[in-house]
């Protein structure tokens, strides 16, 4: 197919065939890293710059595997240590990562929009939002729907309950559209002070009891508690959350044996999720771990010139 | 200096005269208004033919930044960007470094503006010390020496014993104070309106319940004080309601709206991919809020449109959303933006009307001689503070040409239809453009 997003933003005007395509591309990528040998020449004299300015130890290590295995030459650039600690701006930044010839720019920053921001500054690099403040991160959502239908196949007329923190969540927001784009309906839970003003804009609704929400789920998606939040005065404290929303032994019993529970990580035990469940049968953590590896392959593949060639 | 200003349609502060009228101006006056001999020795006689003649336009509301951030604007650039904006008057807000609080700097941006190219410019002077927030600041020395509104603006003034002790006083000197309605306990670190916008983007939202609180409160000690109080910048449905109620029960209540709340939604933080030309405080609010505002305008509850022009340095503007700071600058086509955004809705109120909350409108909060029932108006023997509309001429906004330092706004690169054309302070023209000017002495 033609592929006609630049850049990896975020997935609102994403469409369904789009998702699919990208789905598909993941899946050979994931065979891929069952070879003994896992790296490929393909995408071999192309350089990405992963431009971190919040620590992450999972989206980047898990891009730069996908860079190492496509043979691209791979620059760590942290806002420690660099410039930016210094007080560059953004735009500056952008400037002299392009000036040094990145071909694309894996971007990390607690800014919403930040990835916006340098897709209009930068004239040739291409760029992937590996997350902006609480507004959208789009690799998150799709390894998440790999992870989902590679499991379930088809997604259409099933069901996600989201248990949490929504409202300071990007990988909610992105999750949810990639959903709810694939025909998965949406249903919210959590404290009302971690719920976003208008979930039917992100096109989900709002359960005020999780057991409900989670109640013929498909998929139970929980989302990670920042203590932060607590201290913050969102709700009155981590244990008073573990009794109602956590995900434990009696908010599964409520849920279908069957129903796969997925969690970005990294978790916080015996709040947002129990021993039990998070080691549990059902539980999908580590498989999205792997499929965050083959998804931004296949986006690398796909945006950096694998399949326009 | 004799001026005849030739078949003009004439709006003089409430209506608008269907037939093509002159007014001619002598020594800085409005000598006299009707059909006049056009070889009785003018020195300068300017055809009007088509445009609309109109009080000098007032903004009530704007950022100079001038004492102390003149990197981002300063009186004599702010003036002549307000005189190419079509505005005679403007009042720039006490949020400088150091904060206009004292009669000293009231003297200062009143010296300037003698010496400013274009708009004359009245300062505000702030309620507390300092803008603190904690003391009254000077009223009583700031009215002497020519303040023309009390406000803290930029921030309310949160303590409620404050805006209570500083309504009470300052009732014996006929200046108003001006409410920045914010309550600051539902805003902190907002940046979005809250709703479709904060959840979109995950941008902390701000509630209207934020400014209609605020506004209670005032309205709330308005009625106990008897004394005038002025809301600016009111943006949401919400806090129209309590004022429409306080307007009813007649008390001393008024308020403006401004052009972007006017023109732009939310929508527009969303679609332009969180640029942060939109950021400003309050928010740009929901689609329903902005058509609420122009049912009010429709309505003639609101006093007037004020344009909060808060020009920034592109280093500080151009960043991504949550880095940027808060305001618009809009001073030189705040105008012509609220002309079209007015036309394309099929011209939801008349022309007056319309008119009239850039004229007698902000003419009414003001004291003094810049007040009362004669400001904002055309009559004979006024000063000749007048604006020149051409209601036909479309021009796209190039914000490279503006005459302010900023150098971002939302319309830029937009086609705007109404434009004020000619801008004369005293009968000095401040803003003479292309060929209005025939000479036909």
């Amino acid at each position: 197919m033609e592929w006609r997003h630049r850049h990896v933003l975020d997935l609102d005007s994403w469409d369904r065939s789009e998702l699919q395509h990208i789905l598909e591309q993941t899946r050979s990528m994931d065979e891929l890293l069952d070879r003994p040998i896992k790296k490929v020449p393909a995408l071999r004299g192309k350089l990405v710059v992963n431009l971190f300015f919040e620590p992450s130890t999972r989206t980047r290590v898990s891009f730069e595997l996908a860079e190492k295995f496509l043979s691209v030459d791979v620059v760590n650039w942290t806002a420690s240590g660099s410039s930016t600690g210094k007080g560059e701006t953004l735009r500056d930044t952008a400037w002299t990562l392009e000036a040094m010839g990145a071909d694309a720019v894996v971007v990390r920053h607690g800014a919403v929009g930040a990835a916006d921001y340098l897709a209009k500054k930068l004239r040739r690099s291409v760029v992937f939002n590996g997350g902006d403040g609480a507004h959208a991160h789009p690799t998150q959502a799709l390894l998440d729907l790999y992870t989902a239908w590679k499991s379930l196949g088809d997604l259409h007329g099933r069901k996600l309950a989201m248990i949490g923190d929504v409202l300071h969540s990007r990988v909610a927001r992105s999750d949810i559209i990639a959903f709810s784009r694939m025909g998965v309906k949406v249903e919210l839970s959590g404290p009302p002070t971690l719920m976003p003003r208008a979930p039917e804009a992100l096109g989900a609704t709002f359960r005020k009891d999780p057991h409900d929400a989670v109640r013929d789920a498909d998929i139970i998606y929980l989302l990670r508690i920042q203590r932060e939040r607590q201290e913050e005065g969102m709700f009155p404290s981590l244990d008073e959350y573990h009794q109602f929303f956590g995900a434990d032994s009696r908010l599964m019993g409520s849920a279908r044996p069957d129903a796969l529970v997925m969690h970005p990580g990294p978790i916080n035990r015996r709040v947002e999720i129990s021993s039990e469940v998070a080691d549990g049968p059902q539980s999908m953590i580590l498989g999205q771990v792997r499929s965050g590896v083959a998804l931004r392959m296949a986006l690398l593949f796909v945006c950096l010139g694998g399949v326009r060639q | 200096m004799k001026i005849l200003l030739h078949n003009a349609i004439l709006f003089d502060g409430v209506s608008l005269f269907g037939k093509e009228t002159d007014v001619a101006i002598d020594g800085g006056l409005i000598e006299a208004i009707g059909e006049a001999d056009l070889r009785g020795g003018f020195d300068v006689i300017h055809d009007l033919s088509g445009k609309i003649l109109c009080p000098g336009f007032i903004d009530l509301h704007c950022h100079l930044r001038d004492p102390g951030q003149e990197w981002r604007e300063d009186l004599f650039s702010g003036s002549a960007a307000g005189a190419a904006g079509g505005f005679t008057t403007l009042v720039c807000m006490p949020n400088t470094d150091p904060p206009l609080d004292s009669p000293a700097l009231v003297s200062y941006v009143l010296e300037k503006s003698e010496r400013s190219p274009g708009s004359r410019i009245l300062p505000a002077g702030c309620v507390s010390r300092g803008r603190k927030g904690k003391v009254l600041a000077e009223m009583g020395k700031m009215a002497k020496a020519g303040a023309v509104i009390f406000t803290d603006d930029g921030s309310p003034v949160s303590d409620t014993g404050l805006l209570r002790l500083a309504l009470q006083y300052s009732s014996w000197l006929g200046v108003r104070l001006m409410e920045h309605p914010e309550e600051k306990s539902l805003t902190a670190y907002a940046q979005v309106n809250e709703g479709i916008c904060s959840t979109l983007s995950g941008l902390k939202g701000w509630p209207s319940s934020a400014e209609a609180s605020d506004i209670s409160r005032g309205v709330s000690l308005c009625r106990d004080t008897g004394v005038p109080i002025h809301f600016t910048h009111v943006s949401a449905e919400d806090s129209l309601r309590v004022l429409r109620e306080a307007k009813a029960s007649k008390l001393p209540v008024t308020f403006d709206v401004t052009p972007h709340h006017l023109c732009l939604s939310e929508e527009n933080v969303i679609e332009g991919g969180y640029d942060s030309v939109f950021k400003v405080n309050p928010p740009l609010r929901s689609r329903r809020d902005r058509d609420a505002l122009w049912e009010a305008v429709a309505e003639g509850i609101v006093d007037a449109i004020a344009t909060d022009h808060a020009p920034w340095h592109l280093d500080e503007k151009d960043l991504p959303f949550q880095e940027a700071s808060f305001g618009i600058a809009s001073l030189e086509c705040a105008v012509a933006a609220v002309l079209t955004e007015w036309e394309d809705r099929g011209r939801p109120c008349s022309l007056e009307r319309l008119l009239g909350l850039f004229t007698s409108g902000p003419a009414s909060i003001l004291p003094g001689e810049w007040g009362g029932a004669g400001a904002g108006r055309i009559e004979v023997g006024l000063t000749a503070d007048l604006t020149v509309l051409d209601p036909e001429l479309e021009r796209i906004v190039n914000v490279e040409e503006w005459k302010s330092k900023a150098r971002l706004t939302p319309w830029n690169g937009r086609r705007l239809r109404g434009w004020p054309v000619m801008t004369m302070v005293g009968g000095r023209t401040v803003h003479p453009v292309e060929d209005i000017d025939r000479g036909l002495s």
